[in-house]
């Protein structure tokens, strides 16, 4: 294996490398030879897709890169056939790569890092979502697109995780026992409020309603999986603040909000 | 241990999924009621069920379960594997009732999920 | 092996139905969906289940089990104790998720569904 310690050599490497960098980025068809591809190959596939270099992969990671300057030295000492995991070059600046792409994870998963690139006196975000009541088959789509959402947003998974149960939860009850409903989500930096409220029979009993084990459920929702009288404890463990609001006959209004940093409590 | 070994344990049909040996699970539940699945430290574990309706893959998606089981033989319909699909989460199929199903894996070693949350 | 007998072992504890626990258990079933207990659980089994409302007496009586565990921590209702007591049915309940419970079950011997387990 030939390291790149030569100043020209590391230059042309780097070169070689920034030019990866910006293919990968720039297009889905990057030419990668496989750890044990023989050196013989290497050359037509060099030429045919007119490259300098390619990067070495092996198991699905890139482990070095070959260039046609490791392929000229490699024949004039000989020339004889290996594979071209014995020539490429190695360490250094793949190291540099991996720690940018390692940092820039590491990045992804700060909560207040999309809110730090908006600039106003106060920026909120807002998630508007209708439930339609009675459609179980579409149970949970509301708390999916709403994870997706804060994910993207890159707000810590653990609270995006507390967020969906949350709204996964109301969603059912509201599919369950109302005509229909609507979820509102407000994001700022440091807290998610949800509000969910919807137009049906109401509760009766709200000081039962969130005591676990409890439910009022008709037995086709048991068989349907729900009903075991779960959902409002699990929406209030999830929550720091937690409130709602009923009338019979009319409907049910939930409102909680989830910090997005600092001490959490268990919930799942 | 690996998604496949757990395959072969549970002798599951595979209705989804790719590369399963590359998912380590360490952890299992079993439960018929997704609300109580919601509750617990679920992520990277093992869900057998035998709720075949799409809101078990939901639940599974949300509480980040790594794989689903269907138990008691009981294939789940076009729109519960469209929506694993969907989401890349691997569903299996296992002829054997929940009691076994978890009986098995228990005595090969897997662990139960015990974090409660209240 | 009798309920009382896995009832001690396993830590149970029992909430109805106190004076039948010399019941032979043939078997285990878990299962929380009242139409497939209906289904395909047998007579003389350990049913266990998170679901406690009445329906599991009815059910359970109904097919005969030997006694239902809740498991999870799960108590039964009022009604449910109560009915359980007057169908004599016994109740118990454990702490443990039903994964862990079943796998203990499991090892003590108690077996599954004869049609199902081939190779125990």
């Amino acid at each position: 294996m030939i390291a790149a310690n030569k100043n020209s050599q590391f230059t042309k490497i780097q070169e070689l490398v920034y030019e990866l960098k910006v293919a990968e980025v720039m297009t889905t068809n990057l030419i990668t030879v496989s750890s044990d591809t023989m050196m013989s190959k290497l050359r037509s596939i060099l030429r045919d897709n007119r490259i300098s270099g390619t990067p070495v992969v092996k198991g699905g990671q890139m482990v070095g890169l070959i260039s046609v300057e490791d392929f000229i030295n490699w024949l004039s000492r000989g020339g004889v056939d290996c594979p071209v995991e014995e020539v490429m070059s190695i360490e250094g600046l793949l190291q540099e790569l991996q720690i940018d792409y390692h940092e820039e994870e590491i990045h992804r998963y700060r909560a207040s890092h999309f809110f730090e690139d908006m600039i106003a006196d106060k920026v909120t975000i807002n998630f508007h979502y209708h439930i339609r009541g009675k459609k179980i088959e579409q149970g949970g789509e509301v708390a999916s697109d709403l994870k997706r959402s804060l994910k993207r947003l890159g707000i810590h998974p653990a609270i995006v995780r507390r967020a969906a149960i949350a709204t996964y939860e109301a969603e059912i009850n509201v599919i369950i026992y109302a005509e229909e409903g609507r979820v509102d989500v407000n994001v700022e930096p440091d807290v998610i409020r949800i509000e969910v409220r919807d137009r049906g029979q109401g509760i009766a009993d709200v000081a039962c309603a969130v005591e676990p084990g409890y439910s009022t459920a008709p037995d086709w929702v048991r068989e349907l999986g729900f009903g075991a009288g779960m959902g409002l404890p699990n929406i209030k463990n999830c929550a720091r603040d937690f409130d709602i609001a009923s009338t019979v006959g009319q409907g049910t209004t939930l409102k909680i909000s989830i910090p997005t940093g600092g001490e959490e409590k268990r919930c799942a | 241990m690996k998604l496949s070994e757990i395959i072969g344990i549970l002798q599951a049909e595979v209705l989804y999924g790719e590369d399963l040996d590359r998912i380590e699970i360490k952890q299992a539940c079993g439960s018929d009621l997704m609300s109580d699945v919601l509750c617990y430290s679920m992520q990277g574990s093992l869900l057998l069920t035998g709720l075949t309706n799409p809101q078990a893959v939901r639940t599974a998606e949300i509480s980040e379960i790594s794989a689903v089981c269907f138990v008691r033989g009981k294939k789940p319909p076009a729109e519960t594997v469209d929506l694993a699909r969907k989401n890349d989460i691997p569903l299996l199929l296992s002829k054997y009732s929940m009691y076994i199903a978890c009986g098995k894996l228990y005595s090969a070693g897997v662990l139960g999920c015990d974090d409660r949350c209240e | 092996m009798r309920l009382s007998e896995a009832a001690q072992t396993l830590g149970l504890e029992v909430r109805s139905a106190a004076k039948q626990l010399d019941t032979e258990i043939r078997g285990g079933y878990a299962s929380d969906l009242m139409s497939d207990v209906m289904a395909n659980a047998e007579e003389g089994y350990l049913w266990v289940t998170l679901q406690t409302h009445m329906n599991i007496v009815a059910v359970a009586v109904m097919k005969e089990l030997a006694g239902i565990v809740l498991i999870n921590g799960r108590e039964p209702e009022q009604e449910t104790a109560e009915k359980a007591e007057e169908k004599r049915m016994p109740i118990l309940v454990s702490p443990l998720p039903a994964f862990e419970l079943i796998g203990r079950l499991y090892d003590l011997g108690i077996p599954g569904l004869r049609a199902d387990d081939e190779e125990s």
